[in-house]
C-alpha cells in the first residue's frame, strides 16, 4: 500500500478532527459546567446553514480570507444564541438536560430550514462553491516523505486553529479562577454555592461557549470543507463528538487523540479503501467503531471513565442562582 | 381527588403547552409576514389585521389540510357514496396514518420513562426491527399470508428487544447510562442498517434499465398488511391499514401492564423511588430489563406502518426521526397511553398541516417543524414549572399540619402517580 494514501487519509482525518474537536470543546464546557448537552448536533446544524450565508454574503466585501472567516464567526454566534434555549430550559426553568437535548437536535432540522428559504430561497441546500479561505501548507510537515507530506499539504488555516484552541482551553479550565469554579458547579453546585459561587451563570456561560464552538465546527464544515449548506451534512458528526468526549474522560488534551481516532475511523472508507484488511472491512463497520469504542468504554470493560458528578442534575438553590 | 378533577388536573398541563406553543407560533407568522411589516410605519391597522388575518389564514389551512375540507365532507356524505367519503375525509385518514408510528413510538419512550430510564434509543431500535422484519419478509415467502404477516411482527418486536436488550443489560450489569449507550446504539443500528442494505439484503433484481436507489427486494404481497377500506368497499386504497386498531390494542396492552399487573405497579414503584422499592423487595434491575425490553419491543414496530402498509420495501437511509419525535409524543401525552393516542393525532395533525399551508398561504412549510418544537418546549416546560408549584405548595401544606419528614413522604406518594421525565434511580 502506498504511503500516500495514508498521507491522504491523515488529510482528511484532519478535517473530521477539526470538526469533532471543536464541537467536543463545546461539550467539554457545557459538561464540566453540569450540563449535559446532547444539542451539539443541532447547534452544528445552525452552525452550518448561518455559517454558509455570512460567508456568501461578506466575502463580496470583505474578500478572501475575511468573508469566510466572517461567516464562521457568524455560526459560531448563530450557534450561541441557539444554545441559550438549552441554558433557558436546564438552567432557569431546570426541564430535563436530556429531553431539552434532543428538542434541541429536533428544532435545529426546522431552524435550519427555516433560515435558509430566508437566506437562500430553498429549503434545503445553498448555491454549490462558495468562496472559501485559501488553503495552506504546513511548513516542515508538507515535505514529509513517502507521501506523508500530502497530510499537511493544502489544510484548512481552520484546522490549525482548532489545533490551537486546546491552549485557551485548557488554560480556562485549569489555571484561571473562572474554570475552577466552572468545574466545581459541575461536580458540586451545593458547595461550589456555599462558597459564594453563583452557579446559574456559569452554567449560562457554560452552554453558551458550548453552542459557539459547536456552531463553529459546524460552520467549518459547510464554508471549508463542503464549500455550500445541504441539510443532513453533519451525519451525526455531533454524537460522535459526545462519544470522543466520554472517551476523553472529559479533558481538552486527551479529547484530541479521541478526536483525531474517530476523525481517522471516518477517513479510512474514503482514502483506504484498497488497503490490506482494513479495505476488507465493509465501510459501515468501521463507521460505526467510534459508537462501539464508547460503550466499551463506558460499560467499563476497558479503561475506566468519570463524567462530572453533577452532569445531568438540574441546581435546586433556593434563590435559584 | 375525584376521577374528574385529576383528569382536568392532567390535561391541563398539554393544553396550556398547545396554547401557549400556538401563541408563540402566531408571534412567528407575524414576524416572517414581510408584507404587513412593510406597511406598520404607514399603515398601522391594516398592518395589524393583515397580521391578524395572516396566523388565523394559517392555522386554519392547517386545520383543513389535516382534516379535510368540511363542506366537500358534507357535501359526500349527502351523496352517501361511499368513494365520494372516502375522497372527502382522505386528508383526515392522512392524518392518521402519521399518527399511527408515533403512538408506538410514543409508547416505547413512555414505557421506559416509567421505570425511571430514558429510552433515547428507539430510533436504533425501530430501524433494526424494521431491518430484521424485512429479512422475515424476504426470507419466509413459502409461508401462507397471515403466517406471513405474523412472522414480520414478530421479527420486528424481536430486532427492537435485541437491540433494547444491550443498553438495559449494560445498565444492570456495569452502571452504564442507558441515555448515552442507547444514543451509540442508534449510530451502530444506523451503519449496520446501512450495511445490510448494501449486502445481504439489497435489491437484486434490477431490470430495464430502471435506477434504482439503493433498497431491498420489494416484499411479497403476502407479508404486506391489508388496508382498512376494502372493508368498507372503497376501491382506492386509503393506505389507512389495520396498523392502526393494532397501535391503539398496544396502547390498551401497555396501559393493562402499567395499571393491572405486578410487572406494571413495580416498574412504577422503581420509577417514583427506587429507595422504597428496594426495600419493598423489588428487583430494580430485573424490572428495568424487563420494561426496556417492552419498550425496545414496541419500537420495533414503529416501521411497520411505513413499510408494510404502504411502502412494500426497506430504502436505504431509513431514519425518519420518529424515534426521538416519539419522545415529544411520550411528554405531549403525559405517559399515559391514552393521552399518547391524543398527542400522536396532534403531532399528525401539525405534520399534515404542512402541505396546506405550503399551498393556500405565504407562511414557509418549515414554519410547521418551528411549531412542533415550540410545542415540545412549552410542554417540557410548563409540565417542568407546574411540577415545582405542586411540589412546594405539597411542602407547604404538610409542613403546616406535621412535621417536614412526613410532608416529604406524602409528597414522594403524590409523585408516584405522576407522568414525566425519568428521576435518576440511584444503585
Amino acid at each position: 500500500m502506498p504511503l500516500g494514501d495514508i498521507g491522504a487519509a491523515i488529510g482528511i482525518a484532519l478535517t473530521y478532527f477539526t470538526i469533532i474537536y471543536l464541537t467536543g470543546l463545546g461539550g467539554l464546557y457545557s459538561e464540566r459546567s453540569g450540563i449535559v448537552n446532547i444539542g451539539l448536533e443541532g447547534m452544528m446544524i445552525v452552525g452550518t446553514v448561518t455559517g454558509s450565508w455570512g460567508t456568501a454574503e461578506l466575502t463580496p466585501e470583505l474578500g478572501l480570507p475575511w468573508g469566510p472567516l466572517a461567516g464562521i464567526l457568524i455560526g459560531a454566534a448563530a450557534g450561541a444564541i441557539f444554545a441559550s434555549i438549552h441554558a433557558l430550559a436546564t438552567v432557569t426553568f431546570k426541564v430535563d438536560q436530556i429531553v431539552s437535548g434532543v428538542v434541541i437536535n429536533l428544532v435545529a432540522v426546522g431552524v435550519a430550514r427555516f433560515l435558509s428559504t430566508i437566506a437562500f430561497g430553498q429549503a434545503t441546500q445553498s448555491d454549490s462553491g462558495q468562496p472559501h479561505m485559501d488553503s495552506i501548507d504546513i511548513p516542515l510537515l508538507s515535505s514529509l516523505p513517502w507521501g506523508l507530506g500530502r497530510a499537511f499539504d493544502g489544510i484548512s488555516p481552520m484546522v490549525v486553529v482548532a489545533f490551537l484552541m486546546v491552549i485557551p482551553v485548557w488554560y480556562s479550565l485549569y489555571r484561571t479562577r473562572w474554570g475552577l469554579r466552572l468545574r466545581s458547579c459541575g461536580e458540586n453546585p451545593e458547595a461550589a454555592r456555599s462558597l459564594g459561587v453563583r452557579v446559574s451563570p456559569y452554567r449560562y456561560e457554560a452552554v453558551l461557549l458550548s453552542g459557539a464552538l459547536a456552531g463553529m465546527a459546524g460552520a467549518f464544515l459547510a464554508v471549508e470543507v463542503n464549500l455550500s449548506w445541504n441539510e443532513g451534512q453533519t451525519q451525526g458528526l455531533g454524537f460522535i463528538a459526545l462519544a470522543a468526549l466520554i472517551l476523553s474522560n472529559w479533558n481538552p488534551i486527551r479529547l484530541m487523540g479521541a478526536a483525531f481516532i474517530f476523525g481517522f475511523a471516518q477517513a479510512i472508507p474514503l482514502r483506504l479503501a484498497d488497503a490490506p484488511i482494513i479495505g476488507a472491512i465493509p465501510p459501515e463497520f468501521i463507521r460505526m467503531t467510534p459508537y462501539v469504542v464508547t460503550i466499551i468504554v463506558l460499560a467499563g470493560f476497558v479503561g475506566k471513565v468519570r463524567p462530572p458528578a453533577a452532569a445531568g442534575r438540574a441546581y435546586e438553590g433556593s434563590t435559584g442562582v | 381527588m375525584t376521577r374528574a378533577k385529576t383528569l382536568a388536573r392532567r390535561a391541563f398541563i398539554p393544553l396550556l403547552a398547545v396554547f401557549t406553543a400556538l401563541l408563540f407560533g402566531a408571534v412567528v407568522i407575524i414576524l416572517t409576514d414581510f408584507v404587513s411589516l412593510a406597511l406598520l410605519p404607514t399603515d398601522p391597522v391594516g398592518a395589524i389585521s393583515g397580521a391578524v388575518g395572516g396566523v388565523l389564514a394559517g392555522y386554519g389551512a392547517m386545520l383543513t389540510g389535516a382534516f379535510g375540507d368540511p363542506a366537500r365532507i358534507l357535501a359526500a356524505l349527502e351523496s352517501g357514496n361511499i368513494n365520494d367519503i372516502a375522497t372527502a375525509i382522505r386528508p383526515l385518514t392522512e392524518t392518521l396514518v402519521v399518527a399511527t408510528p408515533l403512538i408506538l413510538a410514543g409508547l416505547a419512550v413512555a414505557v421506559s420513562f416509567r421505570a425511571g430510564m430514558f429510552n433515547i434509543g428507539v430510533e436504533g431500535q425501530f430501524i433494526v426491527g424494521m431491518a430484521s422484519a424485512s429479512f422475515a419478509a424476504l426470507t419466509f415467502t413459502f409461508l401462507p399470508a397471515p403466517l406471513l404477516v405474523l412472522s414480520v411482527l414478530v421479527f420486528g418486536v424481536l430486532g427492537g428487544m435485541a437491540w433494547a436488550a444491550v443498553p438495559a443489560i449494560l445498565k444492570v450489569k456495569t452502571g452504564a447510562h442507558e441515555v448515552v449507550t442507547t444514543i451509540m446504539m442508534n449510530g451502530i443500528a444506523a451503519s449496520l442498517v446501512a450495511w445490510v442494505i448494501r449486502g445481504p439484503l439489497r435489491y437484486e433484481d434490477i431490470g430495464g434499465g430502471f435506477n434504482v436507489n439503493l433498497r431491498t427486494d420489494p416484499f411479497p404481497d403476502a407479508a404486506m398488511i391489508p388496508d382498512l377500506g376494502h372493508l368498507f368497499g372503497i376501491r382506492s386504497s386509503a393506505r389507512l391499514s389495520w396498523v392502526l386498531p393494532m397501535a391503539i390494542v398496544a396502547a390498551a396492552v401497555v396501559w393493562f401492564i402499567m395499571r393491572r399487573m405486578r410487572l406494571g405497579y413495580e416498574a412504577r414503584a422503581v420509577g417514583a423511588s427506587p429507595g422504597s422499592a428496594r426495600a419493598a423487595g423489588i428487583s430494580i434491575g430485573a424490572v428495568q430489563v424487563k420494561l426496556f425490553l417492552l419498550s425496545g419491543a414496541l419500537a420495533g414496530l414503529v416501521g411497520i406502518q411505513q413499510l408494510f402498509a404502504d411502502q412494500g420495501f426497506l430504502p436505504a437511509g431509513y431514519e425518519a426521526g420518529i424515534g426521538f419525535t416519539g419522545i415529544a409524543v411520550a411528554f405531549l401525552g403525559q405517559n399515559s397511553p391514552v393521552g399518547i393516542v391524543f398527542a400522536a393525532l396532534l403531532w399528525g395533525v401539525l405534520a399534515r398541516g404542512e402541505t396546506s399551508l405550503q399551498l393556500e398561504t405565504d407562511v414557509p412549510r418549515e414554519f410547521i417543524i418551528i411549531l412542533q418544537g415550540l410545542l415540545i418546549m412549552s410542554v417540557v416546560v410548563t409540565y417542568q414549572v407546574a411540577k415545582r408549584r405542586l411540589f412546594s405548595r405539597q411542602l407547604r401544606r404538610a409542613a403546616d399540619v406535621e412535621d417536614l419528614r412526613d410532608a416529604e413522604a406524602s409528597v414522594d406518594i403524590e409523585r408516584a402517580g405522576e407522568p414525566g421525565p425519568p428521576r435518576e434511580v440511584d444503585r
